[in-house]
């Protein structure tokens, strides 16, 4: 359930429509009257259809609408999984992401279209989960851009003064080498599927 | 002009009571119901209802 006041103010604005279509004949024959209409019949409902879209939207955006999808719970577990070396889990605990959109952060391109882009992946998976089925195995519609890891790391002091990093910034930079290329782990399922998580003391 | 603007109110509410159903039962396929259907609906009423109105203030200037 979304919060309450969106539930309320949706509700609220149900029953605000319902009486105005009850009380139609006698609003129409009145300027007050029809100056009601126009405020309870247009303006009400969009601001509150703008408010839920938006909220909507917002939401969309957190780990817990990703991980709400059975399939990717695995995916949320690797987050929790105790290796060093694992991109999403490093990320994650180390609060190098907002842990409220981990997904997200790291799964949308931060291009013009970015988000766009992203919200429209999310509908092709609920047409995935709903319609189409899952595939076995689940992949990236694309190999993972440069773009978006050099979104944090970019000018960051540690990444630039990583001796490896050093030689290979401009290709890095260019997409000629994937960051994967080195830092092949993105989620250790293994270590999901063994039961090896880490915990803060 | 009041039937018009019944046919708006009954569309407008239509669509918002869909975002409230969503809303109590929130998931990933609601929420694409929400934003698929039920704002269109606000909108198609929105717009009949200006309609309406538009017809009716064009129908007393002719008069």
């Amino acid at each position: 359930m979304l919060p309450i006041y969106m539930v309320v103010a949706l509700g609220s604005g149900v029953t605000i429509v319902t009486l105005l279509l009850a009380g139609t004949n006698v609003l129409v024959a009145q300027r007050t009257g029809r100056l009601v209409l126009l405020v309870g019949l247009v303006g009400l409902p969009l601001l509150l259809s703008a408010g839920n879209l938006s909220y909507g939207v917002a939401e969309s955006s957190q780990t817990r609408f990703c991980l709400s999808c059975h399939e990717m719970q695995r995916y949320g577990k690797s987050l929790f999984v105790d290796d060093k070396q694992a991109l999403a889990a490093v990320h994650y605990q180390n609060r190098l992401v907002d842990r409220d959109v981990t997904c997200y952060a790291c799964h949308k391109d931060y291009a013009l279209f970015g988000d766009v882009k992203a919200k429209v992946n999310g509908l092709r998976h609920v047409w995935a989960h709903y319609v189409r089925g899952v595939p076995d195995k689940i992949a990236l519609y694309q190999p993972y851009p440069n773009a978006n890891c050099l979104h944090c790391h970019d000018d960051a002091r540690r990444f630039l003064e990583k001796p490896p990093h050093r030689p290979v910034l401009d290709a890095l930079q260019s997409g000629s080498l994937s960051c994967l290329g080195c830092h092949r782990v993105a989620h250790d399922m293994g270590k999901v599927d063994a039961h090896s998580f880490w915990q803060a003391q | 002009m009041t039937g018009r603007i019944k046919w708006a109110a009954a569309i407008t509410g239509a669509g918002l009571a869909t975002q409230l159903g969503a809303a109590l039962h929130w998931t990933p396929a609601t929420f694409i119901v929400s934003a698929a259907v039920g704002v269109p609906l606000v909108l198609i009423g929105s717009v009949l209802f200006l309609v309406a109105v538009w017809r009716n203030l064009k129908e007393r200037g002719a008069a």
